[in-house]
């Protein structure tokens, strides 16, 4: 089964495991993967975990209704680094694998955001998380200097993703 | 007149026997609710032509009879007719349960029923939704004050003012009700500036053919006095509403077959529209309004309960079809997108959209009958708001 | 002038493949060149402002009977092209069509796309209750997922047929384009292509140029100049919405 179809079934089944063990308190935590890409997040791990909701939901509201699209607490963009595409052999499984549904599961969170939101992130744009328009362009017209741009993708990726963080 | 005794009904089998039967219909309702929630609306009969379907016409038509039931207490209190004022607090009970039951359908017809909270915080006030929520929410405070008025004895002096106060708000309910579709610009069926004032009158006709009902059924259930004079005084006044409906649906066609671009919309509903053709003669003009005309009038019928039942069911199964033909039909005909051309298109522009309600709509459609009975039930089980008797001599200021 | 349009994009992208060796050092230069082609860039982190409007002119004339290509764009890039396996055609999303025309006394026959018309005065924006659905300041009309309680009032508003239902669950959306169960949707314009200064899929991908995008409000741009010079009409004119979205040859 695709790992979207499992996460849409979750809400179901929260009611039901609704967190056992974190109520058990037993300590063990929930195993949640590793990112994919990048060494550490957009803000400190431990501001992360505590207001993310409060990040998302800002930048939801501004995104969309304003048009403001900064990168920095994108949905889109967590999961550019936290899930790998379908395909990828790091790609989750099952839900116990997503890094958002892992958690949030542990929790006994009920979210929503994935009625509608991609579980994964695509191939094409997995190559390189922050595609520019010119990039984009490029890459479709001259694909054979694929090798370049992939490098120059790279080295700017990185750029800016210490960019953000800082 | 004598002073009008007020008691609880008794809490005996029958009360627990009715209230089991009406919760298995809305068990049915949520189960309903439920596997459409689910599985998405594709289950139902609703398309992206058709969207209102038959869970709407129910929730509309409840809505509009619960400002309708109000019309008893405010016949009482408001224009001071002392035969009505004993029927009042069952009349704002009936009321309140009704608008429940109708805006329990609503909300779990949504395709998000989960996100109430949303809507309950996020105001677009040029949206008359947003201004029904408030006028809906308005009308069950007001009347349960209005309720509480005349129950308590020491109140019972406020209660002409507040009754006033909820009349008026009644009518601004209807006509709000009524102006949902007033604004939708582009369907010709609901381009009509008659459509508010034709509410007011169908919900004056659809409430009080529910209030006969309970009300019949409640004194036979307690084995409770009914007499001759209330029962022939609202079956005459119910007789005036059924006419007036149709009258306004006369006036409301006539003015469409006037204007030339209305042409289209008036010959499917009247002639060529199937099923919606078929519902307007016969469910609504022969079935629920002639018919139930001639029962109330026709002095063999018109004195028999059991007739005057029949003739208040019929005009609530001709009140269900006339907003199933006006909701639906109106939405199955096509808008003129290009007037002047033929239309087609992978979408259903400029066809004839189907619709065929499903059981899943129905019976929650149903369900909100049996939200409404429920409460009304529960409530005259615990208030005092049924005149222990409504015998002639209690009523009647002429018997001796 | 929507070939003139097309020839400064060509010309450009030419410029670019030529350009890529140099890439490393300005990528800002290249991001900026393409997009004066037709959709100036915005930096990621302003607001859309209502200096802009956003809109299309749409030649019916250029447009062929049978050919659906803008309706495929559409459904490839914002994923509604195939993912509602359960519900009936007249359930499913369609956020752009085409629709044949034929005079009733002429006999004259026009085909175009129709698609959400981006109102000025948008009946779905004033009768929505959440304020779900919403006008940017650029002029693009969008559903608010995340508000919308899935009432249909705008459905029942609009007088385009603009806008689908989703009847059921969704899965694999595209990352740049949410839609779920129990919400309403309809043409974004390609906001998410607009914002990056691209054009949407339709626009690209019309073999005949039959849709010319650009911002109305400046009088420079290929479509406001378009407008200046041809007749145009907006459909249900009568209806006072002013759509962002023209058309020219009906
Ligand atoms: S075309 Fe319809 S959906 Fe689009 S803005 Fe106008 S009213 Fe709204
Ligand atoms: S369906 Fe959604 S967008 Fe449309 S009116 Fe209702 S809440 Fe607003």
């Amino acid at each position: 089964m695709r790992i979207s179809k499992l996460l849409q079934m979750v809400p179901a089944a929260l009611a039901l495991t609704l967190s056992a063990p974190a109520l058990a308190g037993d300590g063990a935590g929930p195993e949640v993967p590793k990112a994919i890409k990048g060494e550490e997040c957009v803000e400190p791990t431990s501001d992360m975990r505590r207001n993310h909701m409060e990040y998302l939901k800002h930048h939801r509201d501004e995104a969309l209704r304003e048009g403001i699209r900064t990168k920095q607490y994108s949905l889109k963009q967590c999961l550019e680094c936290h899930v790998a595409p379908e395909g990828d052999p790091q790609a989750p499984q099952d839900s116990s694998e997503h890094f958002c549904m892992a958690c949030h599961e542990y929790a006994g969170v009920t979210i929503d955001c994935f009625q509608c939101h991609a579980t994964q992130p695509k191939e094409t744009a997995s190559f390189h998380p922050l595609v520019t328009p010119g990039m984009k362009a490029i890459k479709d017209q001259a694909g054979r200097s694929g090798e370049l741009l992939n490098q120059f993708a790279e080295s700017h990726a990185s750029k800016t993703r210490t960019g953000a963080i800082q | 007149m004598k002073k009008t005794l007020y008691t609880q009904i008794e809490g005996g089998k029958g009360f627990w026997a009715l209230l089991a039967g009406f919760g298995v219909v809305i068990l049915a309702g949520l189960a309903s609710m439920y596997y459409m929630e689910h599985n998405g609306h594709w289950v139902t009969g609703m398309n992206n032509s058709v969207v209102w379907g038959t869970p709407h016409v129910f929730a509309i038509f409840l809505i509009v009879a619960a400002s309708g039931a109000l019309n008893v207490a405010s016949i009482g209190s408001v224009f001071g007719k002392k035969m009505y004022k004993p029927l009042a607090p069952l009349s704002g009970i009936l009321a309140v349960a009704l608008l429940v039951g109708g805006l329990a359908v609503l909300v779990l017809d949504l395709g998000r029923p989960d996100r109430l909270i949303v809507a309950m915080t996020n105001y677009n006030f040029k949206s008359i939704f947003a201004w029904n929520i408030i006028l809906y929410t308005g009308f069950m405070a007001i009347v349960a004050i209005y309720l509480w008025m005349m129950l308590e004895k020491r109140f019972n002096k406020y209660s002409t003012s507040v009754g006033t106060f909820a009349f008026v708000w009644r009518l601004l309910l209807t006509t709000g009700t009524g102006s949902i579709f007033g604004f939708l610009v582009a369907r010709e069926a609901y381009d009509a500036a008659l459509m508010a004032p034709m509410f007011v009158v169908m919900s004056f006709s659809f409430g009080l053919a529910i209030f006969m009902l309970v009300l019949f059924a409640s004194y036979r259930m307690t084995g409770r006095p009914l007499g001759d004079y209330v029962v022939r005084r609202l079956k005459n006044l119910l007789g005036v509403f059924v006419a007036g409906v149709l009258y306004f649906v006369l006036v409301y066609h006539l003015a469409n077959l006037y204007a030339t671009e209305h042409h289209g919309v008036e010959s499917f509903i009247l002639t060529s529209g199937g099923i919606y053709t078929m519902l307007f003669w016969v469910g609504q003009i022969l079935l629920g309004s002639l018919v139930p005309l001639a029962i109330l009038y026709n002095p063999a019928t018109g004195n028999s309960r059991g007739w005057i039942s029949i003739a208040s069911v019929l005009v609530i199964f001709g009140g269900l079809s006339q907003l199933y033909v006006l909701l639906i039909g109106g939405q199955a005909y096509p808008m003129k997108t290009f007037p002047g051309y033929e239309v087609t298109s992978s979408f259903g522009d400029g066809m004839i959209a189907s619709y065929s309600p499903t059981l899943p709509e129905v019976l929650l459609g149903i369900s909100g009958f049996a939200i409404a009975l429920v409460a009304v039930t529960i409530a005259v089980r615990h208030l005092r708001a049924l005149p222990a008797s409504l015998a002639d001599g209690e009523t009647d200021p002429h018997a001796a | 002038m929507s070939e003139d349009t097309n020839l400064k994009r060509r010309e450009f992208i030419g410029n670019g493949a030529k350009l890529a060796a140099g890439l490393t050092i300005a990528p800002g230069v290249v991001v900026y060149g393409l997009s004066e082609a037709s959709v100036p860039d915005r930096p990621a982190e302003e607001p859309a402002s209502s200096e802009r409007r956003w809109g299309m002119l749409v030649d019916s004339n250029k447009c062929a009977t049978g050919c659906d290509k803008c309706v495929t764009a559409c459904g490839e890039e914002n994923g509604w092209d195939d993912s509602e396996p359960n519900s009936s055609p007249e359930q499913k999303a369609q956020w752009i069509r085409k629709v044949e025309l034929r005079h009733k006394g002429t006999g004259k026959s026009h085909s175009l796309p129709m698609m959400c018309q981006h109102c000025e005065n948008p009946p779905c924006v004033d009768v929505c209750p959440t304020n779900a659905s919403m006008k940017r300041a650029d002029g693009i009309v969008l559903v608010d997922r995340h508000r919308c309680i899935g009432c249909r009032y705008c459905m029942m508003a609009c007088p385009y047929k603009a806008r689908s239902f989703i009847h059921e669950t969704l899965t694999d959306q595209e990352p740049h384009m949410p839609r779920g169960k129990g919400t309403v949707e309809s043409c974004t314009m390609c906001v998410h292509r607009v914002d990056e200064g691209r054009e949407p899929a339709c626009v690209e991908e019309c073999p005949e140029q039959a849709i010319l995008f650009g911002d109305l409000n400046d009088p420079d741009s290929a479509i406001a100049q378009a407008l200046t010079r041809y007749d145009s009409t907006a459909v249900r004119e009568d209806l006072g919405l002013n759509p962002g979205v023209r058309y020219r040859g009906i």
